[in-house]
């Protein structure tokens, strides 16, 4: 599979590193919830079949995080784009 | 054959001289250590302001992509958004060249950390082919193309030098011996001319 | 010899000697070792997997599944090798496999008379017998029985490499639809790859007697590859095969020196190729099928196309007496060639009652005997080596017989769709064709010609042509469709026809798996009817030809058995790799010492030059000790190590922790958001122990933090984790707080870091800081971190820090400067007694001090867990601290770091030995904990350990058992505090 690095281009997925779901946002941990904020950050998964917007780290390359909007079921990739804090 | 690997210890850099069929030469690879290299890293928000002052003080042009740009004997290699490595033509104090730039940037010394390999010859992309995971066909990747990428596992930043059909990687010191490896075992076919260069 | 006075494309002027099975014969250029062999009448080549049933050659391609030989001999044998695709090479030695004493009398053929217990599901069965005769009695007969080659015995003394390719349109497959397809693309300008797993290109022109523009097939196919050479574009790879279809790439084998005794030197054997390509357009042609009839594994009998080949494309007649049975017209047309290249075909048995009066018409003229509506129900052979002689035939109610000696069939076609299906694309049966033919194919891919169940030749020059052009249309090329060659038209008329019924004998439908209809019948009477578990239950289309020949006869099979329609039965779908792949060329030149990189320190030939062993920590080769000339064994000199550091000076290169640079204003607010304490708070000059969690509360790593100036701090991880926390903090910096100014650089590789250790380490770094740099416990206190220079104005980063619980500081210098700061602190060490140790000692000093390491950051210990709760800061958030408060973390009872002492001092602790209350059972419900970390101490003059105990730090003083059963261990320990050594850290502040 190769991935559309935004700022490297096209690259083996031998290169990057998958964390998973970017989706997720870090809870706010002053937050009454927090608690169960955190245990659903850190553990809770949707495991969708088709369309999925996940990071992926580009460790061989930019070391940025990349966002890439990935078809689970074909390894269609839709777009990427670099983290916020990547640009 | 292994045979050019098995005689070699990992532990010791590969020794200068011919590799490969008796009286082929087909790519050459050049290693040298950089005379004088840092990153240089804008800092949040601060890209803008960075390239003004690259502009002004050092008359670089610098490329926000995986490109070579180049002054004054000075290298700037694009290796992510907003991050350069930047490669003195001679040894002297790049930091204080640098100096006025750091109000924007982040400076680290790397003078150390790397040793460069030059490659150029008619095999140099045959040789590359069986490690680079990029095309390098000049369409894809042309003079002043550079990208950073692994390489038979090493971590590499590299380019290709413009005018001239040859490639230049910096490679990380503690990985030099793996990577000359890679080379032998990849040119030898071709017949490989491995040098220290100054 | 069989060899035709005048036809074929083998060059006859190259003589080529080989040996099968030790005896010496000859072909030629241009042979295969299948053809070659044939050539020299020798019809018997292997024994059957299972019943070691007499075997022959079946085809003349990569479809075969009985003339697999060893070839080659000694470290380069290889087995299970195809004779029909193996390029014969002068000097070529090959032997005939799974048989005993000889090819012609084996013994274990009698395993046939046994063949009612090795039938369908016999694997299974035997699982059920009772497990004490399968290990004793049933595997060891098994294995000597069945099986296919033998494996080399020592290591494959060749290269393999690996290598990327990036085309805009690849073809795969060089016969008529893939000439015109990469024709049609490379003369638009389009950068394209043309791959054929054979020697000779051109497919089925080499093999069939056809006209194309105006001349033999083989020359038109030889003129098209000359000016597909000739293009700069255009990229020809012969002899490779492409395996399989990846996310955006294919995977493809490059037999780069396979026909030839050994490489040439320094040329690897194969070559495995990435390629990158935005089209692909499949032309793989497609593969005849059997007829499934009793006798019909006879040496002798094969399919009618391939018999063909060996007669156009090798000039050889597979035998003196030729029959044909087919169903459809494409063996007639064999039949046909033959006969006009002087092969004696006999007769032609059809199964239809009617076929093309052309056809019967041309048989006529040339004197080939016609049978329609009939049908072959045996076969007989000779005594020896089971070769055909006769056949039975049964016309209508009537029999009859046949004298032959070469059974030339055909049961149909099926399309080379494999690579379709490595998407999950599943092929759709065509009515019509009687055939499989693509469905759903990969993004970017298409198909043409015979693989998409085009079999008319000027059908799929067109279809070629065609595909080629908007292949390069739809990458922006300017292409124009070329003009296509006339040709003649190839008939394709066939009736459906698998089976003949009431046979005699053994009816094979896989000849790999020695899988018989009898079988089919059996998978069908025992419920495994749907044909993923038929093809389980019974192996059939397993091993190394996938079912090439068998898997569209079993299913057919099996639907006749259960009335369902074929494409109701469906079939297997084919999974990557195409045709098997060596292990070897996948590994490239990735072997033994290279298997992965080796990361050399920068005082790597320093410590190598003095005697010092070495170990691999990752990709990192590290000293582990330095043993002196009489030093027998390696805790002789560890404790020597130890000793000389606590009693004097001694140094280590630590360059291989993480060293990471961070800058920026907000670097101490980064730095409290990652560790469990505090670093904005930290005062420049100083260095700070931290601890960082994962988000899930446990500890991720540990290391120093130092503050070199308001925004500049330099943290230091350990080995292991270097990459993993770098990474970590790019995703905290990138994604989860960008609004915070802080830039990260590795600098890893740019420093060297010595450690020296030890009362006089002081005096020793006195002497090789430059004039004016106090070193004093004033100028360079416990936990400083100063910028200064060494050796006469080398820039150096001095850090007073202990990991061995003796005054201790580390030096870092410029990476290439790093052997001469060795050897400086040697010779300012010299008076002291200077000893380097390696990190075997480093460890049994880091377990008498009581400091974690890898084996207690295990990935399951949370701060509180090691000893380090009270480290942690309650008035900020940090990294996993919602986490770590959960109650289950929390709990006092989990395992807590504490140390351990054996009640006899003798005893040798073991890590990994599990902790239980005196007198309680052994068993898992009552388990303790366990020990993490053991050391001889010399301090201490016994063994002692470091580990994980429920309610650990309350329990010091009570005895607890160490049980070790693996080991043999089983002793009382006495809990205590983890630091053995120095508690109150008094040496470090001296």
């Amino acid at each position: 599979m190769r991935i559309p690095c935004p700022y490297c281009g096209a690259r083996d997925a031998s290169e990057f590193a998958y964390l998973g779901d970017a989706t997720l946002t870090r809870p706010d941990p002053a937050a009454p919830d927090a608690a169960d904020a955190f245990h659903a950050y850190v553990y809770l998964r949707d495991n969708p079949a088709g369309a999925h917007s996940e990071w992926w780290y580009h460790a061989g390359g930019c070391r940025r995080w990349v966002k890439v909007a990935r078809d689970t079921t074909t390894h269609a990739i839709a777009g990427a784009e670099l983290a916020e804090g990547a640009r | 054959m292994t045979a050019a690997l098995d005689i070699l210890p990992v532990t010791q850099m590969p020794a200068d001289g011919p590799y490969g069929p008796a009286g082929t030469h087909g790519v050459t690879a050049r290693l040298f250590d950089p005379p004088a290299l840092a990153t240089l890293a804008a800092r949040r928000g601060g890209g803008i302001a960075l390239a003004a002052a690259a502009r002004v003080e050092l008359g670089l042009d610098l490329a926000d992509a995986p490109r070579l740009s180049r002054a004054d004997g000075l290298s700037a290699i694009g290796t992510a958004p907003g991050r350069w490595l930047l490669l003195a033509g001679t040894e002297g104090d790049l930091a204080a060249r640098l100096a006025p730039l750091a109000p924007h940037a982040a400076i680290t010394e790397q003078t150390d950390a790397y040793v460069g390999v030059e490659i150029d010859g008619p095999h140099a992309r045959d040789l590359l082919a069986k490690g680079v995971s990029l095309d390098l066909d000049p369409a894809a990747f042309p003079p002043g193309a550079a990208a950073t990428t692994n390489v038979a596992h090493v971590n590499v930043s590299f380019w290709r030098e413009p005018g001239e059909d040859r490639f230049v990687f910096l490679v990380a010191r503690s990985y030099r011996v793996a990577f000359a490896r890679f080379l032998v075992a990849s040119g030898a076919e071709y017949g490989l001319e491995l040098v220290h260069r100054g | 010899m069989s060899r035709l006075p005048s036809s074929g494309l083998v060059d006859r002027s190259r003589r080529l000697n080989f040996r099968f099975d030790g005896k010496s014969y000859h072909g030629f250029s241009g042979d295969t070792l299948a053809s070659a062999l044939l050539a020299n009448q020798v019809r018997l080549v292997g024994r059957s997997f299972k019943y070691h049933r007499p075997r022959g050659i079946l085809s003349a391609g990569p479809e075969e599944p009985n003339a697999l030989v060893e070839l080659r001999s000694g470290s380069r044998r290889e087995p299970n090798t195809r004779a029909t695709v193996a390029e014969l090479y002068d000097g070529l030695d090959a032997a005939s496999q799974n048989r005993w004493p000889s090819l012609a009398l084996d013994a274990l053929s009698l395993n046939g008379l046994v063949a009612p217990f090795l039938g369908a599901g016999f694997y299974y069965k035997t699982f059920m017998w009772p497990a004490t005769f399968w290990e004793s009695v049933y595997e060891p007969a098994i294995r000597r029985a069945a099986g296919l080659g033998r494996a080399a015995t020592s290591a494959d003394p060749d290269h393999y490499e690996k290598a990327f390719a990036f085309c805009d349109v690849l073809v795969i497959g060089a016969g008529p639809a893939g000439l015109m397809a990469a024709l049609a693309a490379g003369r638009a300008g389009a950068r394209v790859i043309l791959a054929d797993e054979d020697f000779l290109a051109g497919g089925r022109l080499n093999s069939e007697a056809v006209t194309v523009g105006g001349e033999p097939g083989h020359v038109f196919a030889a003129q098209a590859m000359a000016e597909l050479a000739s293009l700069p574009n255009v990229r020809i790879m012969t002899r490779t095969t492409v395996f399989g279809v990846y996310d955006d790439e294919y995977g493809a084998v490059e037999r780069v020196s396979d026909h030839l005794p050994t490489p040439a030197p320094f040329q690897p054997r194969q070559r495995l190729w990435k390629i990158a390509a935005r089209r692909a357009i499949l032309c793989a042609g497609a593969t005849e099928r059997p007829i499934v009839f009793g006798g019909n594994d006879r040496p002798g009998v094969m399919l009618a196309g391939s018999s063909r080949s060996y007669a156009n494309r090798y000039g050889v007649a597979t035998g003196k007496s030729v029959a044909c049975f087919t169903n459809n017209d494409s063996a007639w047309s064999s039949a046909f060639e033959m006969k006009a290249a002087g092969v004696n075909v006999t007769t032609l048995i059809d199964i239809r009652r009617e076929v093309a009066p052309a056809l019967a018409a041309r048989a006529k003229a040339l004197g080939i005997a016609v049978l329609t509506d009939t049908q072959v129900t045996g076969t007989s052979g000779q005594p020896i080596g089971g070769a055909l002689t006769g056949l039975s035939l049964r016309t209508g109610g009537r029999s009859d017989r046949l004298a032959a000696d070469t059974l030339a069939m055909s049961g149909g076609w099926s399309p080379s769709l494999h690579l379709t299906c490595h998407h999950g694309g599943k092929p759709v049966w065509n009515e019509g064709l009687a055939a499989f033919v693509p469905g759903r194919t990969p993004p970017g891919l298409s198909v043409a010609g015979a693989a998409r169940g085009t079999y008319g030749l000027g059908d799929i020059l067109a279809e070629g042509a065609r595909q080629g052009t908007d292949a390069a249309s739809a990458l922006g090329f300017a292409a124009a469709l070329p003009d296509l060659p006339a040709t003649e038209d190839t008939p394709a008329g066939i009736a459906a026809f698998w089976h003949v019924q009431g046979s005699k004998g053994p009816a094979f439908v896989d000849q790999q798996n020695d899988v018989t209809a009898k079988d089919l019948g059996i998978a069908y009477k025992e419920g495994f009817r749907a044909v993923e578990l038929m093809k389980r239950y019974t192996t059939l289309g397993m091993a190394t030809d996938q079912g090439r020949t068998s898997n569209v006869n079993g299913l057919a099979i099996m639907a006749e058995l259960t009335g369902a329609s074929i494409m109701e039965t469906g079939t297997t779908i084919f999974r990557p790799p195409y045709t098997p792949v060596s292990l070897g060329v996948l590994g490239g030149h990735h072997r033994a010492k290279d298997f992965r990189p080796t990361r050399l320190t920068p005082t790597h030939q320093w410590a190598a030059s003095l005697g010092a062993v070495f170990v691999e920590t990752g990709p990192w080769l590290r000293a582990q000790y330095f043993p002196k000339a009489g030093e027998t064994d390696w805790l002789t000199t560890v404790n020597r190590e130890v000793k000389a550091v606590r009693a004097s000076v001694g140094l280590i290169d630590v360059s291989t922790f993480g060293k990471i640079d961070l800058q920026g204003p907000d670097v101490g607010a980064f730095l409290d958001r990652v560790y469990i304490n505090t670093f904005s708070t930290l005062a420049v000059g100083k260095a700070r122990y931290g601890v960082m969690l994962r988000e899930d509360g446990l500890v991720m790593d540990d290391g120093t933090t130092a503050r070199l100036a308001p925004e500049h701090y330099v943290m230091t991880t350990t080995t292991a984790n270097a990459a993993k926390v770098f990474q970590h903090l790019e995703f905290c910096l990138q994604v989860l707080w960008p609004e915070l100014d802080v830039t990260l650089a590795s600098v890893s590789e740019q420093w060297a870091q010595i450690a020296i250790a030890g009362p006089r380490s002081r005096d020793v770094l006195a002497r090789v800081v430059d004039a004016g740099v106090d070193v004093s416990n004033e100028g360079l206190p416990f936990m400083g971190a100063i910028e200064r220079t060494v050796m006469g104005g080398v820039k150096a980063r001095l850090f007073r820090l202990s990991f061995s619980g003796e005054l201790g500081y580390e030096i870092a210098v410029p990476a290439r400067q790093g052997e001469a700061l060795a050897r400086a602190l040697m010779a300012a060490g010299e008076e002291f007694g200077i000893t380097p140790y390696g990190i075997e000692a480093l460890g049994v000093m880091r377990i008498e001090k009581g400091h974690v390491s890898g084996n207690e950051l295990s990935g399951q210990t949370s701060a509180g867990d090691l000893g380090f709760g009270k480290m942690a800061s309650t008035k900020k958030d940090y990294i996993g601290r919602v986490m770590a408060a959960r109650p289950g973390i929390a709990d006092p009872e989990r395992l807590s770091f504490v140390g351990f002492k054996p009640v006899d001092p003798g005893q040798r602790l073991r890590a990994g030995a599990h902790f239980l209350t005196i007198g309680a059972p052994a068993d898992m419900a009552h388990d303790q904990g366990y020990m993490t970390s053991v050391a001889h101490s010399p301090h201490l003059g016994h063994w002692i350990g470091l580990g994980l105990l429920k309610n650990g730090p309350a329990r010091i003083g009570e005895r607890v058992r160490a049980y070790d059963p693996v080991r043999g261990g089983d002793f009382e320990v006495e809990v205590c505090a983890p630091a053995f050594i120095d508690p109150n850290g008094e040496r470090l502040r001296g």
